[in-house]
């Protein structure tokens, strides 16, 4: 994958945990890039190795068990990874910046929520009190909060799930970073306060030229929100393409079988389509291909059981690890 | 009921502190009053409690009640500054030792195991002594000092252990990683972050652990570690020990009452802080509407 202006490029990436049970490889040469401005959904089921993809490029692992063990991350130039620990911190929250899922334990519950924003301000912009205060109140009124000089005196406790997703946000974009990695930021929140908060991602996507890293396995929001998708699966990534042709031409199998089990209007008393099997345990992955145990097409052959198909740029832009992917050439 | 037995408790831990604080004003302006008093012969030596002395005299004739509420500030002082001293030392180390782990870590618990499993009072003992009259920085340390200081540097532990544990239960939870992602470095995380989660633990710990320094003040001064020239309750019970076989109750009395009633305000008060800030620890559930 070369670079040519991309925002993010992650190459080889490779992530193990060290338990007192084994090394679990949690994330094996992933690589993708994400342009400006762009939203790139990551994809996959639980367990997948996204989440643990997206902590990495912030650099936020557990300490002792998790560590990087391999690949680039390079972002506006530079290789994070080989950062100091202090430049890193320049960069949190301020160039990239990251929301979580659980949003009513993300805030901290014994500052106002005005007092928080404040702080991510004050932190990278060397501002004051009073002048990061009234940025703070600003940036919350662009996250649509209503009445923001008020709000901003309020404690996470005293707002709802929807304003606290919308008050953590605010802290995320208060310094206008150019990535925001949002892992799965509306999983806990109801239907209609899902779509108000990817309205609000977009609209301030577009007003400060923000790249947005999704992080989801709801591959609805993915339809409607993504242009480009990365597929994940036991750690490795399976597939890259534009949204569209993804959901239009999954080449993968597994990505065949997400978008078929996706449950469609006007065929009532048809049965869902299911993908048989289950995630293998981290612990316990197969050779070759780690998907082939729940495949249709390499269940029984033999290369797909014994070599891991890697993940080749089969027409510009569209990747496939798949020996049975159309024009996937074994070079 | 519980509401009420509160607030009491509160009302007279406050006039302790409040009597604690009037006596130090009291003797740094020089005013002769009361308890300032406590060296004028207020009667014949060993008279016992009657109209004019509600607790008797002492050998001196000395006014007992006087000796008792002076007895007051010697306690309050020494518990409060003993209190101070191992806050300080006991919260950073626990957040530290909490937050990074590691060798660091080892280290912090390796200290604090070993100084206590040292029995209480007698490591108590060697510390006053061995300070007794040492100088810091040229400063003498007189026979307060000498308990106070010894008492906050050996009483930490507790909250060390207290605030280390709950660091560790924190420190993984979401909003930590939040900060972390917005920029905070580690020293604010624990000092901005951290900290101001935990420090109930202190308040509570602080008002429960406050008689123990009562207590450790009082047998200090009983073993003549104390303050020499000025009466203390641990002084007092001490001359009961000659008084008691020639009949003289009154003075064991009084030192052993104001022990307790302070004793017994700090522990309900204790328990009820307890009780409010942590609803997990609660004894009795409280149901309805």
């Amino acid at each position: 994958m070369s670079d040519n202006g991309a925002l993010l490029s992650v190459k080889d990436l490779s992530v193990h945990f060290f338990t007192s049970e084994g090394i679990v490889r949690a994330v094996q040469g992933v690589g993708f890039s994400i342009k400006r401005g762009q939203t790139f959904a990551l994809v996959g089921e639980s367990g997948c190795g996204k989440s643990t993809t997206a902590i990495s490029i912030m650099r936020l692992l557990p300490k002792p068990q998790g560590k990087i063990v391999g690949g680039q991350i390079i972002f506006e130039g530079q290789n994070l990874l080989s950062l100091s620990e202090r430049r890193m911190r320049r960069i949190r929250g301020n160039r990239i910046a990251m929301i979580f899922q659980e949003q009513t334990t993300s805030l901290n519950p014994v500052y106002t929520i005005g007092n928080q924003i404040a702080e991510a301000i004050k932190l990278h912009q060397k501002t004051g009190g009073k002048e990061a205060w009234a940025a703070a109140v600003e940036t919350l009124q662009k996250a649509g909060i209503p009445d923001p000089a008020w709000r901003a005196w309020q404690y996470p406790y005293e707002l709802s799930g929807g304003m606290q997703q919308r008050a953590m946000i605010a802290m995320a974009v208060s310094c206008r970073p150019a990535l925001l990695i949002a892992d799965e930021p509306t999983t806990a929140l109801d239907v209609t306060i899902q779509a108000q908060i990817l309205e609000l991602l977009d609209e301030i996507q577009k007003q400060i030229e923000m790249s947005i890293l999704l992080i989801t396995h709801n591959l609805a929001i993915v339809a409607e929100r993504a242009e480009r998708v990365a597929v994940m699966y036991a750690s490795r990534i399976v597939e890259i393409a534009d949204a569209k042709r993804i959901f239009a031409e999954p080449l993968h199998p597994y990505t065949r079988g997400l978008v078929e089990s996706l449950p469609r209007m006007g065929f009532p008393g048809k049965r869902l389509h299911t993908i048989p099997g289950a995630v293998p345990a981290q612990l316990h992955l197969t050779t070759g291909c780690k998907f082939h145990p729940r495949c249709s097409i390499g269940g029984r052959d033999k290369r797909c059981q014994t070599t891991e198909p890697e993940l080749k740029e089969i027409k510009p832009g569209r990747w496939v690890a798949c020996w049975y992917a159309p024009e996937y050439k074994t070079s | 009921m519980e509401r009420k037995a509160a607030v009491a408790s509160l009302a007279v831990i406050a006039a302790y502190f409040a009597l604690a604080g009037f006596i130090h004003i009291a003797e740094a302006f020089d005013w002769q009053i009361g308890p300032t008093l406590w060296r004028q012969q207020a009667g014949e030596s060993y008279s016992p409690p009657g109209a004019d002395n509600i607790f008797g005299t002492d050998i001196f004739g000395q006014s007992v009640l006087r000796k008792t509420l002076y007895g007051a500030k010697i306690s309050i002082t020494v518990a409060l500054l003993a209190s101070l001293i191992s806050i300080a030392i006991g919260v950073p180390l626990g957040a530290i030792g909490g937050y990074f782990r590691g060798f660091v870590d080892e280290i912090i618990v390796w200290i604090y195991s070993t100084l206590s499993s040292v029995p209480y009072i007698l490591l108590i003992l060697a510390f006053a002594v061995v300070l007794r009259d040492r100088s810091i920085f040229g400063h003498k340390l007189t026979g307060i000092t000498a308990v106070y200081l010894a008492i906050g540097l050996t009483s930490w532990v507790g909250i060390c252990r207290l605030i280390r544990g709950e660091v560790i239960k924190h420190k993984n939870r979401e909003y930590i990683l939040a900060a972390i992602s917005y920029g905070c470095s580690r020293r604010r995380i624990i000092f901005r972050h951290l900290l101001p989660n935990v420090f109930h633990l202190v308040i509570i710990d602080f008002s429960l652990r406050f008689v123990s320094f009562i207590h450790a003040e009082v047998i200090l001064s009983f073993l003549g570690l104390g303050e020499a020239n000025r009466p203390s309750w641990g002084a007092m019970i001490n001359d009961a020990r000659t008084e008691l076989s020639r009949g003289v109750w009154w003075q064991m009395a009084a030192a052993t009452a104001a022990i307790f009633v302070i004793s017994l305000a700090l522990n309900i008060f204790g328990d009820a802080l307890r009780d409010s800030f942590d609803p997990k620890l609660r004894t009795r559930v409280e149901r309805g509407s």
